[in-house]
């Protein structure tokens, strides 16, 4: 049987996982929940309705998406740690396969259930753009383009705290707190100081909705008079597409890489 | 006849505690085996190694020939284990895990539906094999890891402590089938339950401190010591767990 074999039997069953926890259908449901609060609350709180431009209404439709890879780290948290911690890992690696096609499975099937969750976002954004602009801007393939690619880097960085963590719990909170918080604060300081910040995860993630329109052009949209935060707003341009994909392709694979590396010198014990 | 565990030289260190010291031994085909010892005495360390779930600081091991650190795939293809106590995908059912491990193993289609059928019916899971694990009693895992290790039919079974949390009849069953298993397979076998041990296996491997201190026949160690009890205690400095 080859490796090949073995790597779709792995990701067969952990994907079957994933459809069988309830956390699948938790981040669906926030998705959803998402897009229809900004689709009742847009109109609702804007003069004049939906904005007339559908790039920022698309714009402000990938809230839901970008939520939904959020996934990644939920699925991917307790892929390494989890077989450590509840110990099913001396079930698993008793079985005749190598653990870096075990690993490689484990990352296809969170990729795949993220994906999933994303491609439902934009089949919702694109349902509403087409009801509302009778149009959809070929941005935003880009966008969910961009987007999963995204999904991949987060699902890496998620990784590769899942091989360093004791546990999966650590693990998510620990790739929420980079992300978020230490990606966050980065990000906003580099932009705020005219520096660029590509190559911050969640600043080349932004690039799902600046795609579509600038950070300037959104808050402009929503009514707020941008010229009071004088020279700061003028630095938060639009990333070059190739610069954030760069952004997050040097989160993917070193990320990806380094857990496979320490996974394989982790021992049960 | 060919020895079917080969246990070379085997060290292994956790940072500055030895945990085997330079232990070897050699299981012959189709032996049942009990390895005893007090608890800390080595025996999870040397099923963990031979499973190659952890690595030895020096030594060998060999499954049916095979070196377990540098081909491990190919050993693993020959075991069927139960490490500690088995823990299962939660939220899968017994066939759904069943399947996995199957598959994994290079069984698929009618063949493996039909094994998945006949093990769960062997460990008395029968009604139990649609239900997620998640709602299965300790007692139930250890019978379903039973029904995992016996799914391939391998030649050798590598069992630690394998009876813990089953009830009087499922130590009963369980009995009966690693005795019937025996017949055909090397059976290596960790337990503190000396008299699971004296029913099941032929020779037991007594160690204590990673070192091996006897590896005789019951029978000779009942000659010796009276009974495998007072072998035990006489040889581990009365340390019974």
């Amino acid at each position: 049987m080859s490796d090949f074999e073995k790597l779709g039997i792995v990701i067969r069953y952990e994907f079957l996982k994933h459809i069988r926890r309830k956390r699948l259908y938790v981040i669906l449901g926030i998705a959803l929940l998402v897009e229809a609060l900004v689709l009742i609350l847009v109109p609702t709180l804007m003069t004049g309705g939906y904005p007339k431009d559908v790039m920022t209404m698309a714009a402000m439709l990938t809230v839901g998406p970008s939520l939904a890879v959020l996934g990644a780290v939920f699925f991917a948290g307790d892929a390494i740690a989890g077989e450590y911690e509840s110990k099913t890992g001396f079930l698993l690696f008793v079985n005749p396969i190598k653990r870096v096609v075990l690993w490689a499975g484990k990352y296809l099937a969170g990729f795949i259930a993220t994906a999933l969750l994303v491609v439902f976002s934009y089949i919702i954004i694109m349902i509403a753009l087409l009801t509302i602009y009778h149009q959809v801007p070929i941005e935003l393939f880009k966008s969910f383009g961009l987007c999963l690619l995204y999904a991949g880097a987060v699902l890496s960085v998620t990784f590769l705290f899942s091989a360093i963590s004791k546990g999966s719990m650590g693990a998510t909170v620990m790739t929420l707190l980079f992300i978020f918080v230490i990606c966050g604060i980065l990000s906003s300081v580099l932009t705020a100081t005219g520096k660029p910040s590509w190559f911050i995860l969640s600043a080349a993630g932004d690039s799902v909705s600046t795609v579509l329109v600038s950070i300037n052009q959104l808050i402009a949209s929503l009514g707020i008079d941008t010229s009071r935060y004088g020279q700061m707003m003028e630095n938060y341009k639009p990333m070059d597409i190739g610069l954030a994909m760069l952004g997050m392709v040097i989160y993917l694979v070193p990320c990806f890489v380094a857990s496979i590396w320490i996974s394989l010198r982790r021992q049960l014990s | 006849m060919s020895d079917t565990i080969i246990i070379e030289n085997l060290t292994k260190y956790y940072n500055s505690f030895l945990a085997l010291d330079n232990l070897s031994l050699r299981v012959e085909e189709k032996a049942n085996i009990g390895l005893m010892g007090p608890n800390g005495a080595g025996k999870s360390t040397t099923l963990k190694i031979l499973c190659a779930l952890i690595r030895p600081t020096s030594g060998k091991v060999y499954l049916d020939g095979i070196d377990v650190m540098a081909q491990p795939e190919q050993a693993l293809s020959r075991i069927g284990a139960i490490i500690e106590t088995p823990e299962f995908y939660s939220y899968l059912t017994p066939e759904d895990n069943l399947n996995y491990f199957g598959r994994l193993r290079g069984m698929k289609g009618n063949v493996l539906a039909k094994r998945i059928k006949e093990v769960i019916e062997l460990v008395g899971l029968e009604k139990w094999s649609k239900v997620k694990i998640e709602k299965f009693s300790r007692g139930m895992k250890q019978r379903l890891a039973l029904a995992q290790t016996l799914l391939h039919d391998p030649p050798i079974l590598i069992l630690d402590e394998p009876a813990l949390g089953l009830d009087p009849r499922g130590l009963v069953e369980f009995r009966e089938i690693i005795s019937g298993a025996g017949r055909e397979k090397t059976v290596f076998f960790a337990s503190h339950q000396l008299s699971e041990v004296e029913l099941i296996c032929d020779k037991v491997a007594i160690i204590n401190n990673g070192r091996l201190l006897a590896y005789e026949g019951i029978k000779e160690l009942e000659q010796k010591y009276q009974s495998l009890e007072m072998a035990y205690l006489k040889l581990t400095g009365g340390n019974v767990e």
